[in-house]
């Protein structure tokens, strides 16, 4: 396989062509802040939290964009930062915070980037949370699914279909609304966990009896 | 070639419609004359008739885009031009038909106008404000001939533009709408010879062509009327594109909302099967070519090209990660051409008269003419044909008459969800593609809202969010919590919670998710935020400072702000 050199922040690293600029960053402990992006799954690009700067003219997702010899990427400069950090903290007055009771603590995404890009709490003050706390649902025999802290990354639904072939989960509604929800064939759902392991945030919670 | 026999034929008939030997009525039957009673007007005209033993023949006609008239209904009397009639009801219609047919009364006071020279104290109906400053094209036939009769649109032109592409080399064909100028009229104004070009270029096999009918802007009609009343003409439109470009199979999307206009477009279809303009070599071409309709099921995203591949390929519409565009990987991953109505229509009168003719009217770098659904606080609403680089102003005050009830012009939204609020300042700003998108609107798909000094602008971004927030596909994380949080914080401002942070935080959400959003839909849908706070900061400070609205519409906001003074 051909090889190639780029530079992230500054820094040169090889890598084979094909790669995408976030496995490399990724591989080189170089952390992007992603929430939708999965080694094992294609690339959703929805989170779109993973905007790089390519070459000092373009932003791309480095999710989906290939490395290129002598590319020059960038992840951390003010454009990208004043792009991003509003989306990390639309998240976050979206997402109901019960860390301390999340199977998800500690090994969260979310926690991940707010801890990277020092989020201020305090301009979240400034934004409108969601006025109703919605129930916990039941999603296939074994699964709960918590609808006020998924983030709608897609990785459980591709999970199911692409690794499993099964597509017992999918999206339903549209908007704000849009959340997951399981097709009549989640009753044969064998527990397998893959998206349980999978989810970035501790939205499927198993259930204990 | 459609037989020179059936061309004559159908201009003999044709002849004996517009030059007859007994009565023609023509009724507007699409769905705004239907909405206006036109139903009722044509039982009562078919009744008075039938009790006044008046031999007569009745054609239902689409709208001829004055929608402040209807319902309408157009008589030529033998020997007589043809007269237009205005804001009929089943009793006036029924005196109409007694007055005129039997008692040679004009009924000036029904009368609209006169199509040639005025008579009688009827004006000529082209001289007529609303109708002077407009160049009607792709609008030509609308309202003039029945859209359920090919023959009609043959008798006028109909498929000529066809006939010639059939004759043309495909790449002189895409040339010339390429020196045409054209550029897509369902919002983003991409040329459409360059996407044709993409599209021929790519080789792969089959390709497919599409037209996007799925028109959702909120009080936009554009694609709704030129498909109820001229099918044909975007029909012919998608052969000649098809041809061009090598597509053997075409859709029409269109959304269900539209179910006469897909009753239309079906029978126009299956007519077009008969007259061996559909099928296996066409018009013995050796090109083949069908159509089918595909019906939305009512997402305002579906409209988004991509988003509409996803819908029609049986999937959830939610809009893709370009490159590859359609033109190299669209519809079941093959090289797919989508164009938006108005597009098409315009394309038959490219390819008959030229160019050159087309390019005539506009200004730079936008070609031809623009549609427009002129609604809203303006006196006559309607569906107007206008050249590129009119006015403001012009289309407003004097085509539309201007705002009702001796009220004051406030601005006027174009692009609906996606495009902005223009304010009296911009009056005089010429319409076209570059210059509204300086002035933060775009030209969209063709919505045109008027509003009046009674209108609160913060209530109006708050509309065009909420619609944004409920018809954002849920996918990417920007548009679907963005549009949530900025209609929160508009829907706070109007009940009189707003914060002295809000309108940097509205700023800032803004340019975040018109950077961030996946699609067209998310990229622009602060628009309307943003355009009404370049040029209306003062209410949204009035609302958060004072508690002020000045239109007077958030009351609660009044309530609520007097308790908590």
């Amino acid at each position: 396989m051909n090889k190639i050199r780029f530079s992230i922040n500054g820094q040169q690293f090889d890598a084979d062509q094909g790669a995408t600029i976030m496995q490399v960053a990724l591989e080189n402990h170089i952390y992007i802040p992603h929430l939708c992006y999965n080694a094992d799954l294609v690339p959703g690009g929805v989170c779109r939290l993973c905007m790089v700067e390519v070459n000092n003219e373009k932003i791309v997702l480095a999710c989906r964009t290939l490395a290129e010899n002598e590319m020059i990427v960038k992840t951390n400069t003010p454009e990208i930062d004043a792009a991003i950090r509003p989306v990390v903290e639309l998240i976050i007055a979206d997402h109901h915070f019960t860390c301390r009771e999340c199977p998800a603590n500690g090994k969260c995404e979310l926690q991940k980037i707010m801890a990277h890009l020092h989020i201020d709490r305090r301009r979240i003050d400034n934004l409108r949370p969601p006025k109703n706390k919605l129930p916990l649902e039941t999603l296939t025999p074994f699964l709960y699914y918590d609808p006020n802290k998924c983030v709608r990354c897609g990785i459980c639904v591709q999970t199911c279909e692409k690794i499993y072939g099964a597509s017992h989960i999918y999206f339903v509604n549209r908007g704000y609304e849009t959340k997951i929800a399981c097709f009549e064939s989640a009753a044969h759902c064998d527990f397998c966990m893959e998206c349980v392991k999978k989810c970035p945030v501790g939205v499927l919670i198993p259930k204990t009896e | 070639m459609i037989t020179a026999d059936f061309r004559a034929k159908a201009e003999k008939e044709w002849q004996k419609i517009t030059n007859p030997s007994i009565p023609q009525i023509f009724i507007g039957m699409a769905t705004c004359g239907e909405a206006a009673g036109a139903l009722s007007i044509y039982k009562s005209i078919e009744s008075t008739l039938m009790k006044n033993h008046i031999e007569a023949r009745i054609h239902k006609t689409g709208c001829l885009g004055m929608c402040y008239c209807e319902p309408m209904v157009d008589i030529i009397k033998p020997g007589q031009p043809r007269i237009t009639y205005r804001n009929l009801e089943p009793e006036t219609a029924a005196e109409l038909i007694t007055d005129y047919l039997v008692n040679n009364n004009y009924r000036t006071d029904l009368a609209l106008g006169a199509w040639g020279e005025a008579i009688d104290g009827i004006p000529n109906l082209f001289e007529i404000d609303f109708l002077k400053y407009q160049e009607r094209t792709a609008l030509k036939n609308i309202g003039v001939i029945n859209p359920e009769d090919i023959s009609q649109y043959i008798a006028r032109g109909g498929y000529k533009g066809f006939e010639k592409a059939l004759c043309t080399q495909q790449d002189e064909i895409i040339d010339e709408v390429e020196k045409s100028g054209l550029r897509g009229l369902g919002g983003a104004g991409f040329p459409t010879g360059f996407k044709w070009k993409e599209c021929r270029k790519t080789e792969s096999y089959p390709k497919y062509l599409i037209c996007n009918a799925d028109e959702g802007d909120p009080g936009a009609y554009m694609d709704r009327s030129l498909l109820e009343s001229d099918p044909h003409s975007v029909l012919e439109g998608m052969l000649i594109a098809a041809y061009a470009i090598g597509c053997s199979r075409g859709f029409i999307y269109i959304r269900d909302e539209y179910p006469l206009a897909i009753k239309r477009v079906r029978t126009a279809i299956e007519q077009m099967g008969q007259y061996e303009l559909l099928g296996e070599n066409i018009l013995d071409s050796g090109f083949n070519f069908d159509i089918e309709i595909r019906e939305g099921a009512g997402a305002f995203v579906c409209g988004e090209e991509s988003a509409l591949l996803a819908s029609i390929e049986g999937n959830r519409g939610m809009p893709r990660h370009r490159p590859p565009y359609p033109a190299e990987s669209g519809l079941w991953g093959k090289p797919t051409d989508i164009n938006n109505v108005k597009t098409l229509a315009n394309i038959p009168a490219i390819i008959t008269n030229g160019a050159e003719w087309f390019a005539d009217r506009g200004t730079g770098s936008s070609k031809g003419t623009a549609i427009f659904a002129l609604t809203g606080k303006v006196a006559n609403r309607g569906l107007i044909e206008v050249p590129m680089g009119i006015t403001l102003r012009k289309i407003i005050f004097d085509i539309g008459g201007g705002i009702p009830n001796g009220k004051e012009f406030k601005a006027v939204q174009t692009g609906g969800p996606s495009g902005g609020c223009l304010p009296a300042e911009l009056l005089e700003l010429p319409i076209a593609f570059d210059s509204l998108a300086v002035a933060g609107s775009i030209m969209g798909s063709g919505g045109m809202v008027v509003l009046d000094e009674d209108t609160c602008m913060v209530d109006v971004a708050r509309f065009f969010l909420d619609f944004a927030k409920q018809e954002s596909c849920g996918q990417c994380i920007p548009c679907r919590l963005g549009t949530k949080q900025m209609f929160d914080i508009l829907d706070d401002i109007t009940k009189g919670k707003g914060r002295q942070t809000d309108i940097d935080m509205l700023l800032e959400l803004s340019e975040s998710v018109a950077h961030t959003s996946l699609c067209g839909l998310g990229r622009t849908a602060p628009n309307p935020v943003l355009t009404t706070l370049r040029y209306f900061q003062n209410e949204y400070e009035a609302h958060i400072n004072h508690k002020r609205c000045h239109a007077n519409v958030c009351r609660l906001l009044v309530e609520e702000g007097n308790i908590d003074e």
